[in-house]
């Protein structure tokens, strides 16, 4: 017996090591249930299994041997990188620092505008009762590491459970969403990012507002499935998260449609390929969302002060121009009393359109003027207006210069301004 | 590829390195992995534990030290994922079996041998963890035979420089 084992030693071995992972396989696969999701959200968070404590175990063992290195090799590289920036590489750097500061001072001016309208949806939304929340409280991590696997889209960050970090908390850049915190260890978290195929998130597309769960395909892309064909999705169109699944607030962008392929299991339904927003190959720096409740910063709060402030003075200044014209059309109608006629009209005209531009502004409405009276002739003939009233002929007046006895007997009053 | 008896192969030679090679060349292999891909982008294409799996079973020519190296490379690549633990170890151990059972059988000091070793092995190694993801957990697992290729090929590149790097640290008698 002892001869049989020192002979095959290498075998048994190498038996004794591959039965022990199979069983260990064995253990941590387990064959999933029927499915009971009835929603896209539901069946998007069933994708993603959860580890036994054991497994759970090894893994945080893997990060602690790998990720202090990696930090290590982090601050070499941003150490590296910053020493060229910030110290060798500076050609043009004051034309540049002049072009980054209007930009900045027109991004902010931006900032404060679409901020207002950030308000404004706050509001109606509030008004529709939508239990809508908004994303603020963040946490900046850097990436620090990955999963160093073709078949696995994983980041670590170097940020843990110390930080905050929880699990199945949102991961997004300022261009749009990365993924979703799968574990936190104390100073480490691992991101499933939103190309693996094992993530998913709803999502709906921002015109036609098809909805589908999004996931990541066999080449590392985003896709969109469980989608019916429909012809009026086309390349560009934006897609954003649907919220709903606890983990991605509603409106976050994910990416633009890229192009719109046959699903392989099912003919009726089609898989979306998207450009992700995000630039899921080369992430530095990425926030996760800790908090979903609105919250707004300082900074922000006072843009949109000077804002609401700047929009006031524009109203007041259009206020005071309105109450000018008003001012002016009122003297004008003082200085000519007794104009009654047409070409007083013309004039009162004018000022009656800006009464009636200031009565849209809240002042009070004028009087319309009264409807043109044609003048009466100095001799009038039959041709004259009335002429031919009281006989009912149409006939032309004799021009005997004699005046017709229906004729105005009464002079022509203002026919010239005095 | 020189066939030799397994008693000759090992007087012949018997490569030892410090204890401190055996700890840092596996990890930092695990760290660079876990670490290029941030500057390569999906240009990653290499299996560094694989690769020091196969020098030192190529090198040492101890099928046991090939199987409890490769199995524990690739237990801790499996960790470092969101995946099941043991897919990549049991690729990794058979890879690193073979490749100490090679090792004692022909002389594999010839690079460009070690190139098609690599390039092989790697193949096979793909091979594994596809049928054992697909055949033996039933998991969803597309083959691409092209990034299946580019990572051989990137494992047979890099090997022809690591190798004689690696050379250098053995302890000499």
């Amino acid at each position: 017996m002892e001869s049989f084992f020192s002979r095959h030693r290498n075998l048994i071995v190498l038996l004794a090591a591959l039965l022990a992972q199979i069983i260990g396989l064995a253990v941590q696969v387990r064959r999933p249930t029927r499915s009971s999701a009835t929603t896209a959200q539901q069946r998007a968070l069933e994708m993603a299994p959860r580890d036994r404590g054991g497994v759970m175990l090894l893994r945080l063992w893997a990060a602690d041997l790998v990720t202090p290195p990696e930090r290590l090799f982090h601050a070499v590289d941003q150490g590296a990188v910053g020493f060229w920036l910030g110290y060798l590489d500076l050609v043009h750097l004051r034309e540049q620092n002049a072009r980054m500061q209007q930009t900045i001072d027109r991004l902010r001016l931006e900032q404060a505008m679409m901020q207002e309208d950030v308000r404004q949806a706050v509001r109606l939304q509030a008004l529709l009762h939508f239990q809508q929340s908004y994303p603020q409280k963040t946490v900046a991590a850097q990436v620090i590491g990955t999963s160093g696997n073709l078949q696995s889209h994983l980041l670590f960050l170097d940020k843990g459970s110390a930080d905050g970090l929880r699990t199945d908390m949102a991961v997004i850049t300022a261009d749009g969403i990365v993924g979703k915190v799968r574990d936190v260890f104390p100073h480490t978290a691992q991101v499933l990012m939103i190309n693996d195929g094992t993530s998913g998130a709803g999502v709906v597309l921002e015109k036609t507002r098809i909805r589908g769960i999004l996931r990541g395909n066999a080449d590392g892309q985003t896709e969109v499935v469980g989608v019916l064909a429909d012809s009026r999705i086309q390349p560009g169109e934006k897609v954003l998260t649907a919220g709903g699944d606890q983990i991605f607030p509603r409106g976050l962008p994910v990416g633009t449609v890229e192009r719109v392929v046959r699903d392989p299991d099912r003919s009726a339904f089609i898989d979306i390929i998207l450009k992700p927003a995000a630039e899921l190959d080369r992430l530095d720096e990425v926030l996760v969302l800790t908090d979903l409740q609105l919250e707004l910063s300082p900074a922000i709060e006072s843009d949109l002060k000077q804002s609401e402030a700047e929009q006031g003075q524009a109203a007041a200044a259009e206020l005071a121009r309105e109450q000018a014209r008003r001012k002016a059309a009122e003297e004008m109608a003082e200085r000519l009393p007794g104009l009654n006629g047409p070409a007083v009209g013309a004039v009162a005209g004018v000022a009656a359109t800006s009464t009636a531009t200031g009565a849209a502004n809240g002042a009070p409405a004028a009087t319309p003027p009264p409807a043109p009276k044609p003048i009466p002739a100095l001799h009038p003939d039959r041709f004259s207006p009335g002429y031919g009233a009281g006989s009912g002929s149409a006939s032309p007046a004799p021009e005997t210069g004699s005046a017709p006895s229906n004729a105005p007997a009464q002079k022509p009053q203002n026919r010239r301004l005095p | 590829m020189t066939g030799l008896s397994t008693d000759l192969r090992r007087e012949m030679e018997i490569r030892r390195y410090p204890l401190a090679v055996y700890v840092l060349v596996p990890l930092a292999s695990l760290v660079l992995q876990a670490w290029l891909p941030r500057v390569l982008g999906r240009f990653a294409y290499f299996d560094l534990p694989l690769l020091v799996v196969l020098y030192f079973s190529l090198v040492r020519r101890h099928p046991i030290h090939g199987t409890l190296l490769g199995a524990t490379l690739g237990i801790l690549q499996d960790a470092l994922t969101q995946g099941v633990i043991g897919i990549h170890g049991i690729a990794n151990t058979v890879c690193g079996f073979l490749a100490a059972s090679i090792g004692i059988r022909f002389v594999v000091e010839n690079a460009l041998l070690r190139v098609i070793l690599n390039f092989l092995f790697t193949l096979l190694a793909g091979l594994l963890v596809v049928f054992v993801s697909s055949g033996l957990l039933g998991l969803q697992v597309h083959w691409r035979v092209l990034t299946q290729v580019l990572v051989a090929a990137g494992n047979a590149l890099i090997g022809l420089v690591l190798f004689p790097l690696l050379d250098r640290l053995q302890v000499k008698d």
